[in-house]
């Protein structure tokens, strides 16, 4: 299981992040990238130290900053959903069509544009 | 490069041109659709930013300009000081004024409007 | 890197540069050395303390701040009394 899918599935969930500088969020995730870079809102920030906080509507924070993340225990079961889900999609979905139409589509062009 | 041209026609150079790009792409649309950024800048243009940058500094200012690598343009921009004997974040500020921060070392940015500082909210669950 | 794969599903201890070593279930990584870890705890040395065990839970640890991961071998870790463990807490490299 790769982190990151971890974390797509973690989207809309509590979490907590901890910065390289020793700062934490609190907040649910809204989105996030390949970069590991994150949107969340309703946002407890806390000092380094731990002794002050502030209240964030929400917040980007850029991956690589990042020290880890806390994740509800729940998402490692809803990963497996998702990937069982996904790989159905892939195999037994549209894209073997859709390749072949699109296949199709391209040799009738080549013939007509003699290429 | 003629060689390249004719394979435009070609369903694989066209995969990775621009027409067919996302229909064909069939490894990245498992995974996820690529999105431009996952932060939209553009809610925040004229309104009071926090941006924290790599190395520690803090800034405050207007937004007046983005772009997709997260350099941006703030103005009435107001850095905050730190403690020299601890480091420590202080209150007083200093003022900027027109700026440009540079993307790559952008590593938070949040709406100032709607943030505050609060007691301890963790307290009572210890 | 990919050795690690030899891992997932054994616990194992983790080393970050700030110091921490978190124990816990490997359960996947990528390319970059990103870890998640389930059911992890946190083990804090002191030399005037036994070990404190702090639970965790489930985290994704940037492969960044990673020094080490090793396996732990549960049998002998178990016959270990941590309580009457001293040894002087890991410094932290992270910061300047």
């Amino acid at each position: 299981m790769l982190p990151l899918s971890l974390l797509n599935t973690a989207q809309g969930h509590p979490m907590l992040v901890e910065l390289k500088n020793g700062e934490t969020f609190n907040g649910h995730l809204v989105n996030c990238d390949n970069w590991m870079n994150l949107t969340l809102r309703e946002v407890i920030q806390t000092s380094p130290e731990g002794d002050r906080f502030w209240r964030l509507p929400e917040c980007y924070i850029r991956g690589n900053t990042i020290k880890y993340l806390r994740v509800p225990d729940e998402i490692m079961e809803m990963v497996k959903e998702d990937s069982i889900r996904q790989r159905q999609a892939a195999s037994g979905g549209n894209r073997g069509r859709k390749w072949f139409s699109w296949w199709k589509y391209w040799s009738r062009r080549k013939q007509r544009w003699k290429l | 490069m003629s060689e390249r041209g004719r394979g435009r026609g070609a369903p694989r150079g066209s995969r990775g041109g621009g027409r067919g790009g996302r229909g064909g792409s069939t490894f990245a649309q498992d995974t996820k659709p690529k999105k431009e950024s996952i932060l939209d800048l553009s809610k925040y243009m004229d309104k009071k930013i926090r941006v924290k940058f790599n190395g520690g500094r803090e800034v405050i200012g207007s937004l007046k300009g983005h772009d997709p690598l997260l350099n941006l343009v703030l103005d009435d921009t107001e850095e905050f000081l730190r403690d020299p004997d601890d480091n420590r974040l202080l209150n007083d500020t200093r003022s900027l004024g027109l700026i440009v921060c540079r993307g790559p070392a952008v590593i938070l940015i949040s709406p100032v409007e709607g943030t505050e500082e609060i007691d301890n909210p963790f307290v009572q669950q210890e | 890197m990919t050795d690690l794969q030899k891992y997932v599903d054994l616990t194992v201890e983790v080393i970050t540069s700030d110091g921490r070593v978190i124990v816990g279930t490997l359960k996947g990584f990528d390319q970059t050395t990103n870890v998640i870890l389930s059911g992890c705890h946190e083990r804090i040395f002191s030399e005037t303390e036994g070990v404190e065990r702090v639970a965790l839970g489930l985290y994704i640890i940037r492969g960044d701040n990673i020094c080490l991961i090793g396996e732990l071998d549960q049998e002998r870790d178990a016959s270990i009394d941590l309580s009457e463990i001293r040894a002087a807490p890991i410094t932290d490299i992270s910061r300047r």
